[in-house]
């Protein structure tokens, strides 16, 4: 109902704009309408711009890699015996570790360039990945991969027609997960060590006593990963279709 | 491939059970398919059908004993004994529309696109489905979607298809229309069907030839029948009534024994 989003998206704004000035000392927490004026002189002279595409080119590097290495690896650890007994181990200790803590490992190991950005946001992409794509290889039907052999098709034939389509859904899923993962991930890594993107910009903002640019790039960070999922979303809607069908189909 | 019948000789087959104990589910099982036969096994739930089913169409390795056709054992899979299973949902493939499913096997063979598509029309007609060929298997009901699998399994022209209670989950109503469908459909064809029931009415409805199975453990075969029974088959039919108290005596006495253990 459009009314009620509308009414929740209000009620949101006034809350935050009678808090300001009384729950909250106005310098630090301004109003609504003051930040809006300055994310429009950012935007006009480009600097959201700037910092918004830097993060966003770690993320577009950092999740390539992150995700063609997560499905591989895998893919690897549900058909290959070896590689399950000698990946598994370690996967299930390190994805307990957040994202974060591994900051300061990445810049001490690479740097305080880009290398220790995409490491952290390949790190933080590659394990929901690899144990979504591990799932979804392990739990494609006995039955639809015999129906194939009794129709002619060979190993090849049967990982390429029959166990990639059955798990794609479960890949999907977790593609969608590291995305939003992603992000977390660069965020944190510009705020501890970085130049640009919108995690320096907010802690920048921080440092410097400039609220309103802490709220714009609050802002920016809201808009960029809602873009990115729906942009997601639609691609899977448009590539992946065929493949999203057998959720319906467990009948 | 010419061969002239399908054997199973001696099969037994043990399972390694989760307390780490050793399950003879099949124990001695011998049995001869004539070609172009419908042969059913029939026999109590939990018997070791589905074992045995599995041991011809090469899933599962027999522990002592095997399947062969004519002289040729019986090693794995192959493209000449096709299984069509219960559980259609999971055993078409869900992002393929029905035309491609049923194309799957001639692609498999590396055939043309055209003469892929022959076949598939031609099928897809014989099940009644040549309409609806553009629908994914969820847009279809349990009825058409096994349509659809049979359709699969003949396009690409197996000597045997093996059929696992393939209209079990079905309506009352589907799986009458697709028994009659189905016994025209190996009529025209004249494919060797190796069928698996619990359902004695419809064993005796299809079947050229009837093995009662024992109940299980150590299952083996209880007896086997030739069923000339009188043409159409009807429950009315006095032969086929006859038939039908004769066998469900033989599978109650296997009942009470599973029962008394």
């Amino acid at each position: 109902m459009v009314f009620w989003r509308t009414l929740s998206v209000a009620g949101a704004l006034s809350l935050w704009w009678l808090s300001s000035g009384t729950l909250f000392n106005p310098i630090l927490v301004p109003a609504p309408h003051k930040v809006a004026v300055h994310l429009w002189e950012m935007t006009a002279d480009g600097e959201i711009l700037f910092h918004a595409w830097a993060s966003l080119r770690r993320v577009i590097v950092g999740y390539a890699l992150g995700s063609v290495l997560g499905i591989l690896t895998g893919v690897a650890v549900a058909r290959i015996r070896i590689a399950e007994d000698m990946l598994e181990p370690p996967l299930q200790f390190v994805r307990n570790i957040t994202p974060v803590a591994i900051i300061p490992l990445a810049v001490n190991a690479f740097g305080l360039e880009e290398p220790s950005k995409y490491f952290v946001i390949i790190y933080s992409t590659i394990i929901p990945v690899v144990f979504n794509t591990a799932a979804g290889v392990a739990s494609t039907p006995q039955i639809r991969v015999r129906a194939a052999m009794c129709l002619g098709a060979g190993r090849w034939d049967i990982f390429v027609r029959v166990v990639l389509p059955s798990a794609w859904p479960f890949i999907l899923t977790g593609l969608r997960v590291a995305l939003g993962f992603a992000f977390m991930g660069v965020v944190a890594a510009e705020m501890i060590a970085a130049e640009s993107g919108v995690g320096y910009l907010i802690m920048q903002s921080r440092n410097m006593l400039l609220p309103e640019q802490m709220f714009s790039g609050l802002f920016l960070l809201g808009l960029i990963g809602l873009v990115t999922d729906r942009a997601f979303q639609f691609t899977i809607g448009r590539l992946m279709r065929r493949y999203m069908l057998q959720t319906a189909a467990f009948d | 491939m010419s061969w002239r019948v399908l054997r199973l000789e001696g099969v037994g087959k043990d399972f390694t059970r989760a307390d780490g104990g050793v399950a003879e589910v099949l124990r001695d099982v011998t049995l001869t398919v004539e070609r172009g036969a419908f042969f059913t096994l029939l026999g109590p739930s939990g018997c070791g059908k589905s074992t045995l089913l599995n041991i011809v169409a090469g899933f599962e390795g027999a522990t002592t004993g095997g399947a062969s056709l004519d002289d040729r054992p019986v090693a794995g899979p192959g493209t000449d004994r096709t299984v069509i299973f219960q559980d259609v949902s999971n055993a078409l493939f869900p992002w393929m529309n029905a035309r491609e499913n049923v194309e799957f096997g001639p692609k498999m063979a590396r055939l043309g696109a055209v003469e892929r598509n022959e076949r598939a029309e031609k099928y897809l007609r014989l099940v009644g489905l040549d309409a609806d060929g553009g629908k994914f298997p969820f847009e279809l009901s349990g009825g058409m979607k096994q349509r659809i699998q049979i359709a699969r399994a003949l396009a690409n022209d197996p000597d045997i298809l093996l059929m696992d209670e393939p209209f079990a989950a079905l309506d009352a109503i589907t799986k009458k229309h697709l028994q009659v469908e189905f016994r025209k459909i190996w009529s025209e064809t004249g494919k060797t069907i190796f069928y698996i029931t619990h359902d004695i009415f419809e064993a005796l409805l299809l079947s050229t030839h009837l093995a009662v199975m024992t109940a299980g453990p150590k299952a083996g075969i209880k007896e086997v029948f030739q069923l000339d029974l009188e043409e159409p088959r009807s429950p009315s039919n006095p032969d086929f009534a006859a038939m039908y108290s004769r066998v469900e005596t033989l599978i109650d006495e296997e009942v009470q024994r599973m029962r008394a253990r």
